[in-house]
Parts: C-alpha cells; structure tokens; sequence
C-alpha cells in the first residue's frame, strides 16, 4: 500500500470514527429535538424546557459552545463530521435520484433559504421568547410519546416538523436537499465559515476538471458555499490542488456558484 | 479510482451508520431490562401514565417501586388532558392513570375506563420574585401596584397557564399583572427563568415549580393564600384503568404510590401528599372520593 493510499485511508476513517461517537452521543438529542421539542427553535431551550428526559437538558450548553468553536475554526465542519442530520443526509445521498442535477443558478437562489431559516429561527428565540407550539409530553416511552406529540401538537408545530422531515426525505431525491437549502444551523455555520482559518483550499494547480464536485455529495467545492471540510474531494483531484490549511497556495480558476 | 472509493465508502457508511445508530439508542432500553430481572413482579411490566406536573415526582417513586417490587414501569408524564381526551375518546390505553381535575377520573370512571381511583395529592400556587425580592412583594395584590413588572404565561399548558391566571383573577390584579406582563409566554417552566434572573418582578407558579433542581434556589417564595385558588386543578388522583393486565401489580403500584415512600417523593417535589393532615382536609374539601 502506497503512503498516498494510507494517508486517504487513515482521512477516511478517522471521519467515520467521528461521526460514529457524535451518533452516539448526539444522535438522541437530535431526534428530541425534532420530534419532541416543544419549542419553535428546538436545542436552544433545553435548560428550562420541560421534557424532562432529553438528553439536551445535560448536552445543549456543550453542544451549542461546540458547535461554536468547531464553526469559527472549522466552518461547517460540523456538518461534514458530527451533525446526526447530516449523516442521514449523506445516506440518502448516496441513492439520490436527481444527483448532479440539481446545481446552477437555481441552487444558488435556493442556498439563501438556509440564511432565511436562520434569520427566522433568530426572531423566534430572541424576539418571540421562543414559543411553545407542541403540548410537552415531559417524560415517557420513546415510541409511544413521539406518537403522542404528534397526537396533541399545535397546527404549527406540526408544519414546522413536517417541513423539517419532508426536506429531510427530500434528500432522498436531490442530495443534501436540508443542508444545503433549508437548515438554519447550516446557514450560521456557513457564515462563519467564510472566516474560519482552517479549511480546505484548492490551488492555483486546478485544472477546473469538476472532478470534486461530481464527487462531493453537497456537489460543490473546497471554499465554495455548502463545503463542509469532509475531505472526500481530496482523493479525487487528478492534480492534487485539494489541500486542507489556513492559507490559500493561490487561487485556480474559481468562479462562486 | 474515484468510483471504486464512492462504492467502498457507501457500503461501508451505511453498515457503520447502521450500527452506530443502534449504539446510539441501546441505553434507552437498557434500564428497564435491569431492573425487571428481580422482585415480587421480576419480568413483569406496568404502564403509567400521568399529568405531566407530576414527573418529577412519578421519576424517584416509580424507581423506588422497581427497586422494591422488581418489574418495570414503563411511564409517560404529559398534560393530563390531553392524555385524557386520548384515553376518554381515541384508542389510547394505559394500566394505571394519575389525572389532574377530578372530573377526568369521574368521566373515565363513568365510560367503565378506569375502575377505581383514590387522591393522590394536591398542588399549591405561590408567588415568585428574583432572590432578594428586590421590588418588595409581599402579597399578591401588590401585583396591582405601579411599576411591578409581572409575567404571565397564559398559553402555558392548561391547566397549568389558565390556573395561574385563575388565580390572578380571584385574587383581583388579573387586568393589572396581565397589562404589566413582560410578556405573555407561553410555557411556565421556560419563561419563569426571566423572573429568575430578575427581568420580571414577579410570577405566580405552581410550587412544584420551585423545587426543580434548576430553579431549588432561584427564587423568594410567598404563599397565596388558598382562597384564591380555582378549584379543578388542585387535586390529583390516582386510579387502575381496565386495561390493567396484571391487576395485582398495578394494585400494588397504586398503595406504594400512595403509601409512606411514593407520598415522600410528592411531597419533595412540591406537592401536599393525600397522606398527610393537610392532604386529608383537602380530599374532604374538594370531594375527591371514588363513589
Ligand atoms: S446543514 Fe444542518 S442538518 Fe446538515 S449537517 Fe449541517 S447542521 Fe446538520
Ligand atoms: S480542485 Fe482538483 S478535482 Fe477540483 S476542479 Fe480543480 S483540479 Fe479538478
Ligand atoms: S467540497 Fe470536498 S471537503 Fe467540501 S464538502 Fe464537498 S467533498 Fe467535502
């Protein structure tokens, strides 16, 4: 085995083990949080919210502090490594119908929907205190208690989580559909990313091939908007212009989509 | 290259996602698989379910019962009512039901639902203000006075929200503390961190409230006195429903609820036992009787 070979293989799996100890740890605060959160904006409430058995009550501070630092050094790699919904995301995206389809100028506008839900999310927590729109069912089984939320959960409730799994499952058809156009988190994080020091950079070496974003299941590019810092990309560049670091080795021919 | 790797990769994604997945939710069950495996009921299992106010009480009781009894009670703590409205006209069912409004136990108790039931507790509302009581409250009708600003969570749960603003009307200050209300929230456990932290003057709450670990020492707590008190939400009973598979060990379940150990659990999360002076001028009271 070539050292080229086991350095990728080293990448790969260390990106795996990541993901599989977020599983572990976040997978159930994610699921709480969609589908049994009373709240507007789920994971930001969770000291004084009433569901008494969600892993949040114990997790949120260190989880959203986490998430914080990992975007201002990292952007979204959270995305690309821990995110429960993002592992999901890149299951479906392996069976996708519409892969490669769904790119240009239509996910260019569609991409901002990630910064609406943001800028929505942020009136709901700070201007609106954060309203309740599900009845909390505080304690219970796992199955039977999501199925009583359901039961008892306000109109509004119930189109917010709907949104939420329909683009979810959307992801079944065009890949990553809720990263890359709809989830809030993503769109902060997409934010900080643009200043973050450590990213993957592509170089002047770049012969613009597209090799990278026909393998990236966010179907974009190192420093492009939706990148998460996987490095999946990096393996396939024929000229080996995929680098992770804080400073760019000059730009190839680059053009934001 | 590139399309060996993305078949590599998916296989061994989705085997590694699979499994990780499973780790992520094996705790879940694995406390309740402990603790059926000794006790007069080892292997055997109950469903509880019960106002949510009361889960903070049901947690520590339900696994004293365990520990003593063996078997394992399989709990749901959620908005009496609604849980009611489930269990009175849809097709939900439990073993053993502790509601919140006599008059829920009376009409399960009517449809044949719930075979018996007895008092459990009752709850009492108090008055909160940040430590320090810095704008000097000393009863409910200073609610009424200039500059006290208030928060009322009208949209809380009922009856949760719509008792305490009960209680603001009897005693008088509803239109005042409503006018003066920071804002009107919408869930009690949530907005009450802003009295906590002194945004607000002062709330009324359910004692319970006060005894919750976040919030043990966050507040000055007055007494209103109980005239003030709308009526239906004060007290709890508890009742074996006809679902109930194994009527020993749900009858057991009910008289350690109600018995020394379960009523202590009540009592420290903030509730008058109905095994107590008080608990027993309250079920007369009230007419919490199973007739
Ligand atoms: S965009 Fe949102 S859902 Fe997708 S991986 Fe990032 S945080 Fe998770
Ligand atoms: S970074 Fe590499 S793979 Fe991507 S376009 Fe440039 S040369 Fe091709
Ligand atoms: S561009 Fe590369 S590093 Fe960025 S998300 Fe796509 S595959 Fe991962």
């Amino acid at each position: 085995m070539s050292s080229t070979t086991a350095i990728r293989g080293a990448r790969y799996w260390i990106r795996r083990l990541i993901q599989a100890v977020a599983l572990f740890t976040i997978a159930e605060f994610s699921y709480y949080g969609i589908f049994r959160c009373p709240f507007a904006v789920p994971y930001v409430s969770c000291a004084n919210c009433p569901v008494v058995q969600c892993p949040g009550k114990q997790l949120w501070l260190i989880v959203l502090l986490g998430i914080l630092a990992s975007g201002l050094l990292f952007g979204r790699a959270f995305c690309g490594y821990a995110c429960p919904a993002g592992m999901l995301n890149e299951l479906f995206s392996k069976v996708a119908v519409l892969r490669g389809k769904v790119r240009g100028k239509f996910a260019a506008v569609a991409g901002y929907g990630k910064y609406v839900a943001a800028a929505i999310c942020a009136v709901l927590f700070f201007g609106m205190h954060n309203p309740r729109w599900a009845v909390p069912i505080r304690t219970g089984e796992f199955v039977n208690s999501t199925v009583l939320t359901f039961e008892h959960a306000f109109p509004l409730w119930l189109i917010r989580t709907s949104i939420v799994v329909g683009t979810l499952l959307l992801g079944l058809l065009i890949p990553y559909f809720f990263c890359r156009f709809l989830c809030p988190t993503g769109g902060v994080l997409e934010i900080l990313g643009r200043f973050s020091p450590f990213k993957y950079r592509v170089a002047d070496s770049c012969t613009d091939c597209g090799k990278c974003d026909r393998t990236c299941g966010l179907e974009t590019r190192p420093e492009r908007d939706n990148c998460t810092n996987c490095g999946e990309c990096r393996s396939v560049c024929p000229v080996d212009a995929i680098h992770l670091g804080t400073a760019a080795k000059g730009r190839g021919p680059q053009s934001t989509a | 290259m590139s399309d060996d790797k993305k078949r590599l990769s998916r296989r061994k994604f989705m085997v590694g996602g699979g499994a990780a997945l499973t780790t992520a939710f094996v705790p879940m069950g694995a406390h309740t698989a402990a603790a059926a495996s000794q006790g007069t009921f080892a292997g055997g299992s109950l469903q509880v379910w019960s106002c949510g106010g009361l889960a903070e009480a049901f947690m520590p009781a339900n696994a004293k019962f365990e520990q003593a009894m063996g078997g394992s009670i399989s709990y749901t703590g959620a908005f009496a009512g609604a849980l009611g409205k489930s269990l009175l006209g849809g097709s939900a069912r439990t073993e053993v039901f502790a509601p919140r409004v006599l008059k829920l136990a009376q009409a399960l108790k009517g449809q044949g639902k719930m075979l018996s039931f007895q008092p459990l507790c009752f709850t009492e509302y108090v008055l909160v203000t940040p430590k320090g009581n810095p704008a000097g409250i000393a009863s409910i009708k200073d609610l009424k006075k200039d500059g006290v600003k208030t928060l009322c969570s009208p949209d809380s749960s009922p009856p949760g929200g719509a008792a305490a603003m009960g209680v603001l009307k009897k005693s008088g200050v509803v239109k005042e503390a409503t006018a003066n209300s920071i804002y009107l929230g919408s869930c009690v456990q949530h907005d009450v961190a802003d009295v906590a932290a002194g945004k607000a003057d002062a709330a009324v709450v359910e004692r319970r409230i006060t005894r919750l670990p976040r919030y043990r020492e966050a507040f000055e707590v007055i007494p209103i006195p109980e005239e003030y008190f709308p009526a239906p939400p004060i007290p709890f009973t508890i009742g074996m429903m006809k679902w109930a598979e194994n009527r020993d060990m749900a009858m057991a379940f009910i008289d350690f609820i109600c018995g020394e150990e379960g009523q202590a659990c009540f009592r420290e999360a903030g509730f008058i036992p109905a095994l107590s002076d008080e608990g027993r001028r309250l079920a007369e009271k009230y007419g919490v009787k199973d007739v």
